[in-house]
């Protein structure tokens, strides 16, 4: 049914054959809130938004009503949130639900990879902070390489050498 | 006519000292340990007596470049041009010890005089003692480098106080084919190794001459001032120094951006070479000291009874700091 609104809405679908498609839709009102949707999610996307004019302030405020995620760990909860919030969402509601468990679950698993990752993310951050914080000042480089050069140093230049 | 019979005796020569070090090892107590030093030193001595021509890529932490080399020993003499065909211009002719680098500085090319002895393949010295004293040899399969069979031979300190290496020897010339050198978390800092290599059949040396470009001004470097040793007000003494790190070089100078005379010396494994300095300094007290790595380049700096005591090279960080700590300095 979601779908052949969709195509309906995207000329998809001739209006002529859509005699019954079109009457379901004044009669389901489930079909008609889809789209009713279908509609407000076209135009927000094309930027032409007719929203209420306290929109804004009811968001902020349903914002501040939502708890306050501090760590990673405290997100897990939210899925069960989201299960729970499900059943009382009408059905269509279902599909944005899964994906943001499908977000969460990917953000976690991403979470748990970085952390098993980490020490060696450590190392690399420190190796960087002191190849391109500090470096070895040219002065003692270039008379160590003068009086007692190392094989690479024939070819290479150090980087601290240039003029 | 004359050019073949001077390659002859060149071949004859290296063949001779390559002889000389295999009925050494014969007399001596002939163990798969002491065959294999030999393998070594047989490299150490192909390097410099072989003539040959090919491109190696030499890679650092830092950059990569692909270097073109000419190697003749006409049986008195060593020349050898090396050429490195990536980025700015730069070519390294020597003769002997002496070598002379063209290094192109934007629109100058800036001509610097070097003494050295461990141009590549030629890293490894003919002197072997400090070698052995601080490092295990151990063999490994044969592998191919550069279309050719190589022997390939781990070098690996008996401390934490140096590098560990990988050799690659070709199986027929004797020749290092490859190196590369690890730090002590088994990560590759250095890695010099041939593409292509053949040995020379002339002795000709039209090719011993840089490139010149003659839209470049040619001038050269700066030279360091040195100064007779007397010239520094500081009397130190140097006091366990890491295992296996000897003096080899001591002299006052100058260095660009001092306007006093530094204190220099070089100690060295037989491997890597670390540069000690030691200057006034008006810091009073304890200043925080410094220590850095990159690649495979380790530097300190403290604060040791109102002088700044430097040291960096090529070996690992306690290295660098056990050096600098040996230096007392008496006021």
């Amino acid at each position: 049914m979601s779908e052949q609104i969709s195509a309906l809405m995207d000329d998809e679908i001739a209006v002529e054959n859509a005699e019954f498609l079109i009457t379901s839709i004044h009669v389901n009102k489930q079909a008609s809130q889809t789209w009713n949707h279908y509609h407000l999610i076209g135009d927000a996307m094309r930027g032409d938004v007719a929203l209420p004019s306290d929109f804004k302030q009811k968001l902020m405020q349903k914002i501040e009503q939502e708890p306050t995620v501090l760590a990673p760990s405290a997100s897990q909860p939210s899925v069960n949130r989201t299960e729970m919030l499900k059943d009382k969402l009408p059905a269509r509601w279902s599909i944005a639900a899964s994906f943001a468990a499908v977000m969460v679950v990917g953000w976690m698993a991403l979470q748990q990879q970085s952390q098993t990752d980490s020490p060696s993310a450590v190392i690399e951050v420190a190796e960087v902070s002191t190849t391109t914080n500090e470096s070895i000042p040219a002065e003692y480089l270039t008379a160590h390489q003068s009086s007692a050069p190392s094989t690479s140093s024939y070819y290479i230049q150090s980087v601290n050498y240039s003029e | 006519m004359i050019l073949t019979s001077r390659v002859v005796w060149a071949k004859f020569l290296a063949g001779i000292t390559l002889f000389a070090l295999c009925a050494m090892s014969l007399t001596g107590h002939a163990s798969t340990d002491d065959e294999l030093w030999i393998v070594l030193q047989k490299a150490a001595v192909a390097a410099r007596a072989l003539s040959y021509e090919g491109i190696f890529v030499c890679q650092t932490a830092q950059q990569s470049k692909s270097v073109q080399i000419t190697h003749l020993f006409d049986g008195k003499n060593e020349f050898a041009r090396n050429v490195v065909l990536d980025g700015a211009t730069r070519e390294v002719l020597s003769q002997g010890n002496n070598l002379i680098i063209y290094n192109q500085k934007n629109e100058k090319i800036v001509i610097e005089k070097r003494r050295g002895q461990n141009m590549f393949p030629a890293i490894l010295p003919l002197n072997f003692d400090s070698i052995r004293d601080n490092y295990t040899l151990h063999s490994s399969t044969q592998e191919r480098v550069a279309d050719r069979q190589a022997r390939v031979l781990f070098l690996e300190p008996k401390d934490r106080l140096r590098y560990s290496y990988k050799f690659w020897i070709d199986s027929e010339y004797g020749l290092l084919l490859k190196s590369v050198r690890f730090n002590q978390r088994s990560e590759i800092i250095e890695s010099i190794g041939f593409n292509r290599l053949s040995l020379l059949n002339s002795i000709a040396l039209d090719w011993f001459t840089p490139k010149i470009d003659s839209k470049k001004n040619y001038v050269m470097e700066d030279e360091p001032v040195i100064l007779p040793d007397g010239k520094l007000s500081v009397t130190w003494e140097i006091k366990e120094l890491p295992a296996g790190y000897r003096k080899v070089d001591q002299m006052v100078r100058m260095v660009p951006g001092k306007p006093y005379p530094i204190m220099h010396m070089i100690f060295s494994d037989g491997l890597a070479s670390v540069s000690l300095f030691i200057e006034p300094t008006n810091k009073s007290g304890k200043t925080k000291v410094a220590l850095v790595t990159t690649g495979s380049t380790s530097f300190y700096a403290g604060v040791n009874n109102g002088h700044l005591v430097t040291a960096v090279g090529e070996v690992p960080e306690a290295t660098v700091v056990q050096i600098a700590n040996a230096v007392v300095i008496s006021k």
